[in-house]
Protein backbone atom coordinates (compact mmCIF):
# COMPACT_ATOMS: atom_id res chain seq x y z
CA UNK A 1 0.00 0.00 0.00
CA UNK A 2 1.42 3.36 -0.99
CA UNK A 3 0.35 6.96 -0.33
CA UNK A 4 -0.21 9.40 -3.15
CA UNK A 5 3.03 11.21 -4.01
CA UNK A 6 1.10 14.37 -4.95
CA UNK A 7 -1.15 14.96 -1.90
CA UNK A 8 0.64 12.58 0.50
CA UNK A 9 -2.75 11.86 2.10
CA UNK A 10 -4.82 9.40 0.13
CA UNK A 11 -3.91 5.85 -0.84
CA UNK A 12 -2.38 5.75 -4.31
CA UNK A 13 -4.48 3.71 -6.72
CA UNK A 14 -2.93 4.79 -10.01
CA UNK A 15 0.63 4.46 -11.27
CA UNK A 16 1.82 6.99 -13.84
CA UNK A 17 4.82 5.71 -15.72
CA UNK A 18 7.25 7.69 -17.84
CA UNK A 19 8.29 5.81 -20.90
CA UNK A 20 11.40 6.56 -22.85
CA UNK A 21 13.02 4.40 -25.54
CA UNK A 22 10.61 1.65 -24.74
CA UNK A 23 11.56 1.33 -21.09
CA UNK A 24 10.14 2.75 -17.91
CA UNK A 25 12.26 5.67 -16.74
CA UNK A 26 10.19 6.73 -13.76
CA UNK A 27 6.90 6.20 -12.03
CA UNK A 28 4.59 8.08 -9.75
CA UNK A 29 1.90 6.65 -7.50
CA UNK A 30 -1.11 8.92 -7.20
CA UNK A 31 -4.60 8.78 -5.80
CA UNK A 32 -7.65 8.95 -8.03
CA UNK A 33 -8.36 12.57 -7.18
CA UNK A 34 -4.85 13.82 -7.91
CA UNK A 35 -4.79 11.75 -11.08
CA UNK A 36 -7.88 13.58 -12.21
CA UNK A 37 -6.34 16.97 -11.38
CA UNK A 38 -3.15 16.02 -13.21
CA UNK A 39 -5.23 15.14 -16.24
CA UNK A 40 -4.21 11.49 -16.19
CA UNK A 41 -7.76 10.24 -15.95
CA UNK A 42 -10.96 11.87 -17.22
CA UNK A 43 -13.04 13.81 -14.66
CA UNK A 44 -14.93 11.54 -12.34
CA UNK A 45 -18.65 11.10 -12.64
CA UNK A 46 -20.81 9.69 -9.95
CA UNK A 47 -21.79 6.60 -11.89
CA UNK A 48 -18.31 6.02 -13.26
CA UNK A 49 -15.52 5.06 -10.89
CA UNK A 50 -11.87 4.83 -12.03
CA UNK A 51 -11.98 1.12 -11.37
CA UNK A 52 -14.65 0.85 -14.04
CA UNK A 53 -12.45 2.62 -16.50
CA UNK A 54 -9.61 0.30 -15.69
CA UNK A 55 -11.94 -2.62 -16.03
CA UNK A 56 -13.14 -1.41 -19.40
CA UNK A 57 -9.67 -1.04 -20.80
CA UNK A 58 -8.33 -4.20 -19.28
CA UNK A 59 -6.13 -2.25 -16.90
CA UNK A 60 -3.60 -1.19 -19.46
CA UNK A 61 -4.41 2.23 -20.76
CA UNK A 62 -4.91 4.19 -17.55
CA UNK A 63 -1.23 3.93 -16.80
CA UNK A 64 -0.31 6.27 -19.59
CA UNK A 65 -0.96 9.95 -19.85
CA UNK A 66 -2.93 11.49 -22.70
CA UNK A 67 0.10 12.77 -24.58
CA UNK A 68 1.57 9.28 -24.90
CA UNK A 69 -1.81 7.74 -25.59
CA UNK A 70 -2.40 9.64 -28.81
CA UNK A 71 0.90 8.47 -30.25
CA UNK A 72 0.63 4.86 -29.15
CA UNK A 73 -0.99 2.27 -31.36
CA UNK A 74 -4.71 2.15 -30.51
CA UNK A 75 -4.74 -1.55 -31.29
CA UNK A 76 -2.09 -2.73 -28.85
CA UNK A 77 -0.71 0.32 -27.05
CA UNK A 78 2.76 0.02 -28.59
CA UNK A 79 4.68 3.28 -28.05
CA UNK A 80 6.55 4.87 -30.95
CA UNK A 81 9.78 4.74 -28.94
CA UNK A 82 9.36 1.01 -28.50
CA UNK A 83 8.70 0.49 -32.17
CA UNK A 84 11.81 2.50 -33.00
CA UNK A 85 14.06 0.70 -30.56
CA UNK A 86 12.92 -2.86 -31.33
CA UNK A 87 11.84 -2.53 -34.95
CA UNK A 88 8.91 -4.86 -34.23
CA UNK A 89 5.23 -4.15 -34.66
CA UNK A 90 2.76 -4.95 -31.90
CA UNK A 91 -0.38 -5.83 -33.86
CA UNK A 92 -1.84 -5.61 -37.37
CA UNK A 93 -3.09 -2.08 -36.66
CA UNK A 94 0.49 -0.90 -36.04
CA UNK A 95 0.95 -0.99 -39.81
CA UNK A 96 -1.40 2.03 -39.97
CA UNK A 97 -0.27 3.70 -36.78
CA UNK A 98 3.42 3.69 -37.65
CA UNK A 99 2.95 3.90 -41.39
CA UNK A 100 5.16 6.98 -41.83
CA UNK A 101 8.09 5.36 -40.11
CA UNK A 102 7.43 1.95 -41.55
CA UNK A 103 7.51 2.91 -45.24
CA UNK A 104 11.22 3.91 -45.38
CA UNK A 105 12.05 0.87 -43.24
CA UNK A 106 10.30 -1.49 -45.68
CA UNK A 107 12.05 0.23 -48.57
CA UNK A 108 15.42 -0.36 -46.92
CA UNK A 109 14.73 -4.01 -46.11
CA UNK A 110 12.89 -5.11 -49.24
CA UNK A 111 13.58 -2.37 -51.77
CA UNK A 112 9.82 -2.19 -52.08
CA UNK A 113 6.81 -0.91 -50.16
CA UNK A 114 3.98 -2.84 -51.78
CA UNK A 115 3.00 -6.48 -51.73
CA UNK A 116 2.77 -8.58 -54.85
CA UNK A 117 1.79 -12.19 -54.54
CA UNK A 118 -0.71 -14.35 -52.81
CA UNK A 119 -3.62 -12.88 -50.87
CA UNK A 120 -6.25 -14.87 -49.02
CA UNK A 121 -9.06 -14.73 -51.58
CA UNK A 122 -10.41 -18.03 -50.33
CA UNK A 123 -10.47 -16.78 -46.78
CA UNK A 124 -12.88 -13.93 -47.49
CA UNK A 125 -15.45 -16.38 -48.83
CA UNK A 126 -15.11 -18.77 -45.95
CA UNK A 127 -18.14 -18.71 -43.64
CA UNK A 128 -15.96 -18.38 -40.56
CA UNK A 129 -14.27 -15.32 -41.79
CA UNK A 130 -17.41 -13.38 -42.69
CA UNK A 131 -18.49 -13.32 -39.07
CA UNK A 132 -15.12 -12.66 -37.63
CA UNK A 133 -15.15 -9.50 -35.59
CA UNK A 134 -12.12 -7.34 -35.93
CA UNK A 135 -11.13 -7.15 -32.29
CA UNK A 136 -8.66 -4.39 -32.93
CA UNK A 137 -11.44 -2.24 -34.34
CA UNK A 138 -13.67 -3.04 -31.38
CA UNK A 139 -10.90 -2.09 -28.98
CA UNK A 140 -10.48 1.21 -30.80
CA UNK A 141 -14.23 1.93 -30.66
CA UNK A 142 -14.28 1.06 -26.99
CA UNK A 143 -11.42 3.38 -26.29
CA UNK A 144 -13.03 6.19 -28.29
CA UNK A 145 -16.27 5.70 -26.38
CA UNK A 146 -14.49 5.87 -23.04
CA UNK A 147 -12.55 8.94 -24.00
CA UNK A 148 -15.74 10.54 -25.28
CA UNK A 149 -17.35 9.54 -21.98
CA UNK A 150 -20.11 7.63 -23.78
CA UNK A 151 -20.21 5.04 -21.06
CA UNK A 152 -23.35 3.16 -22.07
CA UNK A 153 -21.93 2.62 -25.51
CA UNK A 154 -18.62 1.65 -23.94
CA UNK A 155 -20.28 -0.96 -21.76
CA UNK A 156 -21.99 -2.46 -24.79
CA UNK A 157 -18.72 -2.48 -26.72
CA UNK A 158 -16.94 -4.08 -23.79
CA UNK A 159 -19.48 -6.91 -23.82
CA UNK A 160 -19.10 -7.29 -27.58
CA UNK A 161 -15.35 -7.39 -27.22
CA UNK A 162 -15.46 -10.00 -24.48
CA UNK A 163 -17.75 -12.17 -26.58
CA UNK A 164 -15.56 -11.74 -29.62
CA UNK A 165 -12.46 -12.55 -27.60
CA UNK A 166 -14.05 -15.76 -26.40
CA UNK A 167 -14.39 -16.65 -30.07
CA UNK A 168 -18.18 -16.54 -29.99
CA UNK A 169 -18.45 -13.96 -32.75
CA UNK A 170 -16.28 -16.17 -34.88
CA UNK A 171 -18.58 -19.12 -34.44
CA UNK A 172 -22.00 -18.99 -36.00
CA UNK A 173 -24.13 -17.75 -33.12
CA UNK A 174 -23.22 -15.85 -29.99
CA UNK A 175 -24.08 -18.27 -27.22
CA UNK A 176 -25.49 -17.16 -23.96
CA UNK B 1 41.87 -47.23 -53.16
CA UNK B 2 38.29 -47.98 -52.25
CA UNK B 3 37.40 -49.07 -48.79
CA UNK B 4 36.55 -52.72 -48.47
CA UNK B 5 33.04 -53.62 -47.61
CA UNK B 6 32.11 -52.90 -44.04
CA UNK B 7 28.84 -54.74 -43.79
CA UNK B 8 25.48 -53.11 -43.76
CA UNK B 9 26.65 -49.96 -42.05
CA UNK B 10 23.46 -49.87 -40.03
CA UNK B 11 23.86 -50.85 -36.45
CA UNK B 12 20.30 -50.45 -35.36
CA UNK B 13 18.50 -53.15 -37.23
CA UNK B 14 17.98 -51.24 -40.46
CA UNK B 15 14.63 -50.07 -41.66
CA UNK B 16 14.13 -47.21 -44.08
CA UNK B 17 13.30 -43.81 -42.76
CA UNK B 18 9.78 -43.94 -44.12
CA UNK B 19 8.73 -47.48 -43.24
CA UNK B 20 7.11 -46.87 -39.93
CA UNK B 21 3.96 -44.89 -40.44
CA UNK B 22 2.56 -45.27 -36.96
CA UNK B 23 5.03 -43.05 -35.27
CA UNK B 24 3.87 -40.26 -33.05
CA UNK B 25 6.11 -37.63 -34.55
CA UNK B 26 8.12 -35.77 -32.00
CA UNK B 27 5.92 -37.04 -29.22
CA UNK B 28 8.71 -38.78 -27.44
CA UNK B 29 7.07 -41.32 -25.26
CA UNK B 30 9.09 -41.81 -22.10
CA UNK B 31 9.00 -45.58 -22.18
CA UNK B 32 10.44 -46.36 -25.57
CA UNK B 33 13.49 -47.55 -23.73
CA UNK B 34 15.00 -50.05 -26.06
CA UNK B 35 17.89 -48.10 -27.54
CA UNK B 36 18.07 -50.48 -30.46
CA UNK B 37 14.42 -50.16 -31.31
CA UNK B 38 13.50 -48.76 -34.66
CA UNK B 39 11.83 -45.84 -32.92
CA UNK B 40 11.03 -43.07 -35.34
CA UNK B 41 12.35 -40.49 -32.91
CA UNK B 42 15.78 -41.78 -33.74
CA UNK B 43 15.19 -41.90 -37.48
CA UNK B 44 15.69 -38.75 -39.51
CA UNK B 45 12.55 -36.84 -40.51
CA UNK B 46 11.64 -35.71 -44.02
CA UNK B 47 14.43 -33.14 -44.16
CA UNK B 48 17.18 -35.73 -43.70
CA UNK B 49 15.80 -38.64 -45.72
CA UNK B 50 18.61 -38.43 -48.25
CA UNK B 51 16.26 -38.73 -51.22
CA UNK B 52 15.00 -36.34 -53.88
CA UNK B 53 16.69 -34.50 -56.75
CA UNK B 54 20.38 -33.56 -56.32
CA UNK B 55 20.44 -35.27 -52.93
CA UNK B 56 24.22 -35.69 -52.99
CA UNK B 57 24.48 -31.93 -52.50
CA UNK B 58 21.01 -30.64 -51.62
CA UNK B 59 19.94 -32.05 -48.25
CA UNK B 60 16.50 -30.53 -48.09
CA UNK B 61 14.15 -27.82 -49.26
CA UNK B 62 12.09 -25.96 -46.70
CA UNK B 63 9.30 -23.45 -47.20
CA UNK B 64 8.15 -21.37 -44.26
CA UNK B 65 5.22 -18.95 -44.07
CA UNK B 66 4.74 -16.40 -41.30
CA UNK B 67 1.05 -15.84 -40.52
CA UNK B 68 -0.81 -13.94 -37.82
CA UNK B 69 -4.41 -13.95 -36.72
CA UNK B 70 -6.72 -10.97 -36.80
CA UNK B 71 -7.93 -9.73 -33.46
CA UNK B 72 -4.85 -10.60 -31.44
CA UNK B 73 -1.71 -8.57 -30.84
CA UNK B 74 1.38 -10.18 -32.36
CA UNK B 75 2.89 -12.91 -30.22
CA UNK B 76 5.63 -10.88 -28.48
CA UNK B 77 2.96 -8.39 -27.27
CA UNK B 78 0.53 -10.99 -25.93
CA UNK B 79 -0.13 -11.07 -22.22
CA UNK B 80 -0.51 -14.45 -20.51
CA UNK B 81 -4.28 -14.59 -20.85
CA UNK B 82 -4.30 -13.62 -24.52
CA UNK B 83 -1.48 -16.04 -25.16
CA UNK B 84 -3.51 -18.89 -23.65
CA UNK B 85 -6.59 -17.89 -25.61
CA UNK B 86 -4.64 -17.72 -28.85
CA UNK B 87 -3.05 -21.09 -28.18
CA UNK B 88 -6.36 -22.84 -27.59
CA UNK B 89 -8.05 -21.05 -30.49
CA UNK B 90 -5.33 -22.15 -32.92
CA UNK B 91 -5.02 -25.71 -31.64
CA UNK B 92 -8.81 -26.19 -31.75
CA UNK B 93 -8.93 -25.04 -35.35
CA UNK B 94 -5.93 -27.14 -36.33
CA UNK B 95 -7.52 -30.22 -34.81
CA UNK B 96 -10.61 -29.99 -37.05
CA UNK B 97 -10.44 -32.53 -39.86
CA UNK B 98 -9.83 -31.61 -43.47
CA UNK B 99 -6.24 -30.44 -43.55
CA UNK B 100 -4.07 -32.01 -46.27
CA UNK B 101 -1.87 -33.57 -43.60
CA UNK B 102 -2.93 -35.22 -40.36
CA UNK B 103 -1.26 -33.26 -37.62
CA UNK B 104 -0.43 -34.21 -34.05
CA UNK B 105 -0.24 -31.22 -31.80
CA UNK B 106 2.52 -31.12 -29.22
CA UNK B 107 2.16 -28.73 -26.34
CA UNK B 108 5.65 -27.48 -25.50
CA UNK B 109 4.76 -26.11 -22.10
CA UNK B 110 4.78 -29.31 -20.06
CA UNK B 111 7.67 -31.05 -21.79
CA UNK B 112 11.27 -31.12 -20.63
CA UNK B 113 14.03 -29.04 -22.08
CA UNK B 114 15.70 -32.14 -23.52
CA UNK B 115 12.57 -33.00 -25.50
CA UNK B 116 12.38 -29.46 -26.81
CA UNK B 117 16.03 -29.63 -27.86
CA UNK B 118 15.29 -32.83 -29.76
CA UNK B 119 12.60 -31.00 -31.72
CA UNK B 120 15.14 -28.26 -32.51
CA UNK B 121 17.68 -30.85 -33.66
CA UNK B 122 14.99 -32.40 -35.85
CA UNK B 123 14.44 -28.93 -37.39
CA UNK B 124 10.78 -29.00 -36.39
CA UNK B 125 10.96 -25.96 -34.12
CA UNK B 126 13.26 -22.97 -33.80
CA UNK B 127 15.52 -22.36 -30.84
CA UNK B 128 13.44 -19.26 -30.16
CA UNK B 129 10.29 -21.35 -29.81
CA UNK B 130 12.06 -23.87 -27.59
CA UNK B 131 13.08 -21.16 -25.13
CA UNK B 132 9.94 -19.02 -25.33
CA UNK B 133 8.15 -17.97 -22.14
CA UNK B 134 4.81 -17.94 -23.96
CA UNK B 135 2.49 -20.93 -24.28
CA UNK B 136 3.86 -22.53 -27.42
CA UNK B 137 3.32 -25.67 -29.41
CA UNK B 138 4.02 -27.40 -32.66
CA UNK B 139 1.75 -29.37 -34.99
CA UNK B 140 3.62 -32.09 -36.89
CA UNK B 141 2.53 -34.66 -39.47
CA UNK B 142 3.51 -38.32 -39.36
CA UNK B 143 6.63 -38.16 -41.51
CA UNK B 144 7.74 -34.76 -40.24
CA UNK B 145 7.25 -33.06 -43.59
CA UNK B 146 4.95 -30.45 -42.03
CA UNK B 147 5.61 -28.57 -38.80
CA UNK B 148 3.50 -25.61 -37.71
CA UNK B 149 5.00 -23.62 -34.87
CA UNK B 150 2.39 -21.94 -32.69
CA UNK B 151 3.09 -18.67 -30.88
CA UNK B 152 6.57 -18.13 -32.21
CA UNK B 153 7.51 -14.58 -33.24
CA UNK B 154 4.40 -14.82 -35.41
CA UNK B 155 1.26 -16.64 -34.32
CA UNK B 156 1.94 -19.29 -36.91
CA UNK B 157 5.14 -20.31 -38.58
CA UNK B 158 4.07 -22.92 -41.11
CA UNK B 159 6.86 -25.11 -42.44
CA UNK B 160 6.87 -27.74 -45.17
CA UNK B 161 9.95 -29.86 -45.82
CA UNK B 162 11.06 -32.01 -48.70
CA UNK B 163 14.19 -34.06 -49.10
CA UNK B 164 16.63 -32.96 -51.79
CA UNK B 165 16.07 -30.03 -54.12
CA UNK B 166 12.37 -29.77 -54.95
CA UNK B 167 11.14 -26.21 -54.43
CA UNK B 168 8.08 -26.45 -56.71
CA UNK B 169 6.81 -29.64 -55.13
CA UNK B 170 7.34 -28.31 -51.60
CA UNK B 171 5.73 -24.99 -52.50
CA UNK B 172 2.62 -26.60 -53.97
CA UNK B 173 2.19 -28.69 -50.83
CA UNK B 174 2.53 -25.49 -48.82
CA UNK B 175 0.02 -23.64 -51.01
CA UNK B 176 -2.62 -26.30 -50.39
CA UNK B 177 -1.94 -26.28 -46.67
CA UNK B 178 -2.01 -22.48 -46.49
CA UNK B 179 -5.35 -22.39 -48.38
CA UNK B 180 -6.84 -24.79 -45.88
CA UNK B 181 -5.46 -22.89 -42.92
CA UNK B 182 -6.80 -19.60 -44.24
CA UNK B 183 -10.26 -21.08 -44.40
CA UNK B 184 -10.24 -21.98 -40.74
CA UNK B 185 -8.17 -19.16 -39.26
CA UNK B 186 -8.77 -15.44 -39.89
CA UNK B 187 -5.33 -14.25 -41.01
CA UNK B 188 -4.16 -10.64 -40.73
CA UNK B 189 -3.42 -9.11 -44.11
CA UNK B 190 -3.87 -6.00 -46.21
CA UNK B 191 -3.96 -5.35 -49.96
CA UNK B 192 -1.01 -3.02 -49.62
CA UNK B 193 1.32 -4.93 -47.33
CA UNK B 194 0.20 -8.51 -47.89
CA UNK B 195 0.44 -10.72 -44.81
CA UNK B 196 1.13 -8.67 -41.70
CA UNK B 197 3.95 -9.96 -39.55
CA UNK B 198 5.50 -9.01 -36.26
CA UNK B 199 8.82 -8.11 -37.84
CA UNK B 200 8.83 -5.99 -41.01
CA UNK B 201 11.50 -8.28 -42.46
CA UNK B 202 8.77 -10.88 -43.10
CA UNK B 203 5.96 -8.60 -44.27
CA UNK B 204 4.31 -9.39 -47.61
CA UNK B 205 4.48 -13.01 -48.62
CA UNK B 206 5.78 -14.06 -45.19
CA UNK B 207 7.68 -16.62 -47.23
CA UNK B 208 11.12 -17.98 -46.61
CA UNK B 209 12.38 -20.60 -49.01
CA UNK B 210 15.57 -22.22 -47.88
CA UNK B 211 17.68 -24.97 -49.31
CA UNK B 212 20.21 -26.79 -47.18
CA UNK B 213 23.34 -27.66 -49.08
CA UNK B 214 26.25 -29.90 -48.24
CA UNK B 215 29.32 -28.18 -49.67
CA UNK B 216 32.50 -29.94 -48.54
CA UNK B 217 34.07 -29.53 -52.00
CA UNK B 218 33.77 -25.76 -51.91
CA UNK B 219 35.01 -25.63 -48.32
CA UNK B 220 38.02 -27.87 -48.99
CA UNK B 221 39.02 -26.00 -52.13
CA UNK B 222 38.52 -22.70 -50.29
CA UNK B 223 36.01 -21.43 -52.78
CA UNK B 224 33.16 -21.31 -50.32
CA UNK B 225 33.32 -17.56 -49.70
CA UNK B 226 33.15 -16.83 -53.41
CA UNK B 227 30.23 -19.22 -53.73
CA UNK B 228 28.25 -17.73 -50.86
CA UNK B 229 28.90 -14.26 -52.32
CA UNK B 230 26.91 -15.32 -55.38
CA UNK B 231 23.90 -15.73 -53.13
CA UNK B 232 24.52 -12.65 -51.01
CA UNK B 233 24.84 -10.45 -54.11
CA UNK B 234 21.21 -11.12 -54.98
CA UNK B 235 20.04 -10.41 -51.42
CA UNK B 236 19.92 -14.01 -50.26
CA UNK B 237 21.07 -15.10 -46.83
CA UNK B 238 23.59 -17.88 -46.24
CA UNK B 239 23.40 -19.46 -42.81
CA UNK B 240 24.62 -22.50 -40.94
CA UNK B 241 22.97 -25.79 -40.04
CA UNK B 242 20.52 -24.37 -37.51
CA UNK B 243 19.58 -21.15 -39.26
CA UNK B 244 20.00 -17.65 -38.00
CA UNK B 245 23.24 -17.06 -36.11
CA UNK B 246 24.45 -20.64 -36.38
CA UNK B 247 27.76 -21.73 -37.84
CA UNK B 248 28.27 -23.85 -40.90
CA UNK B 249 29.05 -27.04 -38.99
CA UNK B 250 29.84 -30.09 -41.06
CA UNK B 251 30.01 -27.99 -44.26
CA UNK B 252 26.22 -27.55 -44.24
CA UNK B 253 24.86 -24.24 -45.49
CA UNK B 254 21.34 -22.89 -45.84
CA UNK B 255 20.58 -20.49 -48.67
CA UNK B 256 17.35 -18.53 -48.34
CA UNK B 257 15.58 -15.40 -49.52
CA UNK B 258 15.44 -12.32 -47.35
CA UNK B 259 13.12 -10.17 -49.44
CA UNK B 260 9.46 -10.93 -48.78
CA UNK B 261 7.77 -7.74 -50.00
CA UNK B 262 7.43 -6.67 -53.62
CA UNK B 263 8.40 -10.06 -55.04
CA UNK B 264 5.79 -12.76 -55.41
CA UNK B 265 6.19 -16.41 -54.46
CA UNK B 266 7.41 -17.58 -57.85
CA UNK B 267 9.90 -14.73 -58.18
CA UNK B 268 11.28 -15.60 -54.75
CA UNK B 269 11.60 -19.19 -55.87
CA UNK B 270 13.44 -18.07 -59.02
CA UNK B 271 15.82 -15.91 -56.97
CA UNK B 272 16.74 -18.72 -54.61
CA UNK B 273 17.02 -21.30 -57.39
CA UNK B 274 19.26 -19.02 -59.42
CA UNK B 275 21.86 -18.98 -56.66
CA UNK B 276 21.31 -22.56 -55.53
CA UNK B 277 21.60 -23.89 -59.09
CA UNK B 278 24.87 -22.04 -59.55
CA UNK B 279 26.29 -23.20 -56.22
CA UNK B 280 25.30 -26.84 -56.81
CA UNK B 281 26.98 -26.78 -60.22
CA UNK B 282 30.07 -25.16 -58.71
CA UNK B 283 30.23 -27.80 -55.97
CA UNK B 284 30.12 -30.51 -58.67
CA UNK B 285 32.94 -28.87 -60.57
CA UNK B 286 35.21 -28.58 -57.55
CA UNK B 287 34.38 -32.16 -56.50
CA UNK B 288 35.59 -33.34 -59.90
CA UNK B 289 38.74 -31.23 -59.55
CA UNK B 290 39.36 -32.69 -56.07
CA UNK B 291 39.32 -36.18 -57.55
CA UNK B 292 41.77 -35.45 -60.38
CA UNK B 293 45.56 -35.46 -60.57
CA UNK B 294 47.61 -34.46 -57.55
CA UNK B 295 44.52 -33.30 -55.67
CA UNK B 296 43.12 -36.82 -55.56
CA UNK B 297 45.53 -38.22 -53.00
CA UNK B 298 45.02 -35.24 -50.70
CA UNK B 299 41.26 -35.70 -50.93
CA UNK B 300 41.57 -39.44 -50.27
CA UNK B 301 43.79 -38.70 -47.30
CA UNK B 302 41.27 -36.29 -45.90
CA UNK B 303 38.35 -38.69 -46.25
CA UNK B 304 40.25 -41.62 -44.76
CA UNK B 305 41.56 -39.58 -41.85
CA UNK B 306 37.98 -38.67 -41.04
CA UNK B 307 36.98 -42.31 -41.34
CA UNK B 308 39.90 -43.31 -39.12
CA UNK B 309 38.70 -40.87 -36.49
CA UNK B 310 35.16 -42.24 -36.65
CA UNK B 311 36.44 -45.81 -36.40
CA UNK B 312 39.06 -45.35 -33.71
CA UNK B 313 38.56 -42.27 -31.61
CA UNK B 314 37.32 -42.59 -28.04
CA UNK B 315 36.30 -38.99 -27.53
CA UNK B 316 34.38 -37.03 -30.16
CA UNK B 317 32.87 -33.56 -29.81
CA UNK B 318 29.73 -32.90 -31.84
CA UNK B 319 31.65 -30.44 -33.97
CA UNK B 320 34.39 -32.95 -34.81
CA UNK B 321 31.79 -35.65 -35.40
CA UNK B 322 29.94 -33.44 -37.88
CA UNK B 323 33.20 -32.65 -39.67
CA UNK B 324 34.11 -36.35 -39.97
CA UNK B 325 30.61 -37.36 -41.03
CA UNK B 326 30.68 -34.61 -43.64
CA UNK B 327 33.93 -36.04 -45.06
CA UNK B 328 32.48 -39.56 -45.01
CA UNK B 329 29.32 -38.38 -46.77
CA UNK B 330 31.52 -36.77 -49.43
CA UNK B 331 33.58 -39.97 -49.71
CA UNK B 332 30.47 -42.10 -50.26
CA UNK B 333 28.99 -39.82 -52.91
CA UNK B 334 32.29 -39.56 -54.78
CA UNK B 335 32.85 -43.35 -54.53
CA UNK B 336 36.08 -42.88 -52.60
CA UNK B 337 34.78 -45.23 -49.92
CA UNK B 338 32.17 -47.93 -50.06
CA UNK B 339 30.45 -50.17 -47.58
CA UNK B 340 28.72 -47.29 -45.82
CA UNK B 341 25.20 -46.20 -46.52
CA UNK B 342 24.06 -42.62 -46.71
CA UNK B 343 21.15 -43.60 -44.45
CA UNK B 344 23.60 -44.60 -41.72
CA UNK B 345 25.53 -41.35 -42.11
CA UNK B 346 22.32 -39.31 -41.95
CA UNK B 347 21.19 -41.12 -38.84
CA UNK B 348 24.62 -40.62 -37.31
CA UNK B 349 24.40 -36.91 -38.10
CA UNK B 350 21.14 -36.75 -36.19
CA UNK B 351 21.99 -38.97 -33.24
CA UNK B 352 25.33 -37.32 -32.57
CA UNK B 353 23.51 -34.09 -31.67
CA UNK B 354 23.54 -33.55 -27.89
CA UNK B 355 19.83 -34.00 -27.13
CA UNK B 356 19.36 -37.02 -29.39
CA UNK B 357 22.50 -38.60 -27.99
CA UNK B 358 21.24 -38.27 -24.42
CA UNK B 359 17.73 -39.38 -25.29
CA UNK B 360 19.05 -42.34 -27.23
CA UNK B 361 21.32 -43.48 -24.42
CA UNK B 362 18.73 -42.67 -21.73
CA UNK B 363 21.28 -40.73 -19.75
CA UNK B 364 21.82 -37.14 -18.82
CA UNK B 365 25.46 -36.78 -19.65
CA UNK B 366 28.12 -34.20 -18.87
CA UNK B 367 29.81 -32.84 -22.00
CA UNK B 368 32.91 -35.03 -21.45
CA UNK B 369 30.78 -38.16 -21.02
CA UNK B 370 28.74 -37.16 -24.02
CA UNK B 371 31.86 -37.04 -26.19
CA UNK B 372 32.84 -40.56 -25.11
CA UNK B 373 29.35 -41.85 -25.65
CA UNK B 374 29.18 -40.17 -29.04
CA UNK B 375 32.40 -41.84 -30.21
CA UNK B 376 31.00 -45.22 -29.14
CA UNK B 377 27.59 -44.62 -30.71
CA UNK B 378 29.04 -43.56 -34.05
CA UNK B 379 31.15 -46.72 -34.19
CA UNK B 380 28.00 -48.75 -33.58
CA UNK B 381 25.92 -46.88 -36.14
CA UNK B 382 28.57 -47.12 -38.83
CA UNK B 383 29.16 -50.79 -38.12
CA UNK B 384 32.79 -50.33 -36.99
CA UNK B 385 34.54 -52.59 -34.51
CA UNK B 386 33.70 -51.61 -30.91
Amino acid sequence: MQYCTACQKAIATIVVMDLSEGSVTGSQHVCAECAEQLGVTPPKQTKFAPEMLEDLLGGIKTERNDATLTECCPGCGLAPTEFRSKGRLGCPRCYDTFRNELMPLLQRIHESQTHTGRLPSTMAEAPDYAETADLTELRQKLEDAVRGERYEEAAQLRDDLRRAERGEAIDEEPQQ
Amino acid sequence: MGKESKGSGRGNGGGGASNDSNRDAGGHSPDDNDPNSNNRNFQPGAWLEGTGPENDIAICTRVRLARNLQGFPFAPSLDDIESERLYSFITERLAKPGLPAHLSIHDLEPIEELERSMLVERHLISRELASSQRHTGVAVDANESVAIMINEEDHLRIQVFGSGLQPSEVWSRMERLDDQLMQRLPMAWSEEFGFLTSCPTNTGTGLRLSVMLHLPGLVWSEEIDKATNVAQKISLAVRGLYGEGSRALGDFYQVSNQITLGRDESQIQDDVMLAVGRIVQWEREVREALLRGAARVRTLDRVHRALGTLERSQILTSEEALGCLSALRFGIHTQLVDGFSIDAVNQALLLSQPAHLQRYTHQTLLPEERDQRRAQLLRELLGCAP
